[in-house]
């Protein structure tokens, strides 16, 4: 539901610079139980860096899987009914578990899924791997070398019973050495999108950066994020975000500094009763694509080429203004994206029985 | 958490009464401080759900010359468990099921906020207070928005995976659709506002949402109410109404608001600071459909010149914060913005 990945295209960047940074994103974890309270929205950085959103402990864990090495290339994913699998691996029943995020490792191909067993506020967080030849595991969070970051929480501390307020974590992803985390609070209409240098590093929390929209040139709200892909291939790399209000828009990563005010160009108008899940950015023929999970209306495959020479949307539009984009109409139930590989996606999806976690072309 | 031996133990043997496949005796396989004790050490240990071929995750090893099955996670009461122990050509084969603790009351809704009947057409959200921690994911199945006719509002609400509980699991943040709500956003334009001036609504709570122990609450919930014309206008403590408490009393230090203000901010938003700039610890209350901040002193009231510490990013039912409106026209931009953070309101105990 939540969540997104980053780039393909920073991962080949990052993989390409790897000889000189290796090492670099782990070297100052330390080893010991990560205090995991739960695990929602997830991430890979290099270096097998599983990021982790946990909202009720208001942390991002960053967490060292040591699963470096993989063809990924050659990996197929296919595990009918995932969900009874690893509910009876958790010693439960599938109505008893909750699967929050699906990740790739570009490492390796395993899938990385963070779960809860159970449903409530105290329900166990787990995270469970799948591997090419479909066998679940779970990532052992004993003696795992990791790094934390506490997400400020504006809340008046100590006072008790009466401090509920909370962040929702909506999405977050790597990039060019930074953490950036979507969130939504359960009080004020907030719009933060914080970005927090990693490797993480205790005297900064990082900046929220305050996300706005502007409709028709004239009425500006506070706009939460609700999923985002980063992308961008030799060039200024740029968030491609869904808001909670339903537009698709685009703003330069650069732009998330400290202070200041972001207003994303609307680059295309979804529709109505729609609600986007899930975003993966992909590379097919030389051009950049972004393929996104929705509610209602199937996948849709998102033309990336040029973007940023789409003049934003100001004005009122029919259904399909803005970007290009088709809609793969087969695809319905997706419930989670990742992309497994160059030519593949994972999705875990849900035809009226169980779930499944299945590879796909990557249209 | 670990089960009592001795209860899980006589399950245990109660449910062996079923026995599978080959020859087996309950006193073979036992159920020991949570953990399945096989007679010997020679021979292979399985731990499945039953009709699963899933081993249960845990660490097997040998103790004391019999092999043991610890479980990564406890055993859970009424899930049924299969147990098979294969040595040298011997089957023992067991299933079991721990029976349920003791069923505490059942979970109620116990609020909903804003308390008032009557609510803006742009109402932001709803506050659903329960008295248990609840299941995550089920909460937009389980809420529904009736109009005048009885018939539900399509999709007025924001659905997001996560959904926005407080960290007990007790209270849900429910948010209108933002895209019925801010202007010029095809949302709106396609379905029109959610909620619409002159109408009656309910908000209906199932009665079958289930409880975080997966059970259904006591009862549903119906909240009516009536929608009244947008509000556009931001809070403003020029008009609040400060009414100071006596020297030396503990009596409540009130504030009356020109509007229903954001029960869960009233909360943590405003703070009582005395003439030494110190906190005075105390308890809040609020009342009459949010309009009315109470505060109770631990201790009596010292004279001198206090404060009330507001932060600015107090909203009222609308979304609109002493700070900033929901929606700016930026083509007539007639609101204002305070700029500060925290505002300071003086008063004087009497």
């Amino acid at each position: 539901m939540m969540r997104m990945k980053l780039g393909i295209a920073l991962v080949a960047l990052a993989a390409l610079s790897a000889p000189a940074m290796a090492q670099d994103l782990t070297k100052d974890m330390k080893k010991g139980t990560p205090d995991l309270k739960s695990a929602g929205p997830l991430a890979f950085a290099p270096e097998g860096v599983l990021l982790v959103g946990d909202p009720i402990g208001g942390a991002i864990f960053a967490l060292a899987t040591e699963d470096t090495k993989g063809s990924p290339d050659s990996v197929k994913l296919d595990v009918p009914a995932i969900d009874e699998k690893v509910a009876a691996a958790l010693g439960t029943s599938p109505n008893d578990i909750l699967i929050n995020d699906l990740s790739v490792n570009p490492a390796s191909g395993t899938a990385y899924l963070s779960m809860s067993r159970g449903k409530g506020p105290s329900a166990t967080p787990v995270i469970v791997t799948v591997d090419g030849t479909g066998k679940i595991a779970e990532l052992s969070l004993k003696s795992i070398a990791f790094s934390k970051a506490t997400l400020p929480n504006p809340a008046n501390p100590g006072e008790g019973k009466n401090n509920q307020r909370a962040e929702a974590i909506t999405d977050l992803a790597y990039a060019e050495g930074r953490v950036i985390v979507a969130g939504l609070s359960n009080e004020e209409f907030s719009s933060n999108l914080r970005s927090i240098p990693f490797p993480f590093k205790a005297a900064d929390p990082g900046s929220a950066v305050e996300i706005f929209h502007g409709a028709h040139g004239r009425f500006e709200t506070k706009s939460p994020v609700r999923t985002f892909a980063i992308y961008g291939v030799g060039k200024q790399p740029n968030v491609l975000a869904a808001y909670t209000c339903t537009p698709l828009v685009r703003f330069p990563l650069s732009d998330l500094k400290p202070g200041t005010k972001v207003r994303g160009t609307t680059v295309a108008e979804l529709g109505n009763r729609n609600r986007p899940l899930d975003i993966i950015i992909y590379q097919s023929g030389g051009k950049d694509y972004a393929l996104m999970a929705n509610s209602s209306r199937g996948v849709m495959k998102i033309q990336l080429e040029n973007m940023e020479k789409i003049p934003g949307i100001t004005e009122k539009i029919n259904d399909k203004a803005g970007a290009a984009y088709e809609t793969i109409a087969s695809l319905k139930g997706v419930d989670q994206l990742d992309r497994l590989n160059k030519d593949n996606a994972v999705i875990l999806v849900r035809d009226g029985g169980p779930l499944n976690l299945k590879t796909i072309p990557l249209p | 958490m670990n089960f009592p031996a001795r209860a899980a133990a006589i399950a245990f043997i109660a449910v062996a009464a079923v026995p599978q496949g080959c020859a087996s005796s309950s006193t073979e396989l036992t159920l020991e401080d949570g953990r399945i004790v096989a007679p010997s050490a020679d021979g292979v240990l399985k731990v499945t759900v039953a009709r699963s071929d899933v081993p249960l995750f845990g660490e097997i090893r040998t103790e004391n010359g019999r092999r043991v099955f610890e479980p990564r996670f406890p055993f859970k009461p009424g899930v049924e468990y299969h147990v098979v122990f294969e040595s040298s050509g011997r089957r023992l084969e067991k299933r079991f099921i721990l029976p349920a603790p003791a069923a505490s009351p059942p979970t109620a809704v116990t609020a909903v906020f804003p308390g008032r009947d009557a609510l803006p057409e742009n109402l932001l959200k709803f506050y659903l207070h329960f008295s248990a921690p609840m299941s995550r994911r089920e909460a937009y199945q389980r809420v529904r928005l009736l109009d005048g006719a009885g018939k539900p509002v399509e999709l007025p609400f924001l659905e997001i995976g996560e959904e926005l509980w407080d960290r007990s699991g007790t209270r849900l943040t429910l948010l209108f659709d933002p895209g019925r709500i801010k202007r010029g956003l095809k949302p709106r334009e396609d379905s029109g506002p959610a909620l619409e001036e002159g109408k009656s609504y309910t908000l209906v709570i199932d009665a079958e949402w289930p409880d975080a122990q997966g059970r259904p609450l006591r009862e549903g919930h119906r909240k009516p109410f009536k929608v009244v014309a947008p509000d556009e206008r931001q809070p403003d403590p020029k008009k609040w109404k400060i009414l100071p408490p006596k020297v030396g009393s503990k009596e409540p230090l009130a504030i009356q608001f020109e509007e229903s203000l954001d029960e869960a901010m009233l909360h943590r938003s405003i703070i009582v600071v005395d003439a030494a700039g110190a906190p005075v610890e105390g308890r809040i209350e609020i009342a009459l459909q949010e309009t009315l901040w109470s505060f109770i002193p631990a201790g009596p009231w010292k004279p001198g010149a206090h404060s009330l510490q507001v932060d600015t990013v107090l909203e009222d039912m609308a979304g609109n914060s002493i700070d900033r409106p929901f929606e700016v026209d930026v083509v007539r931009p007639v609101e204002k913005s305070i700029g500060a953070k925290v505002l300071r309101l003086p008063f004087t105990p009497k």
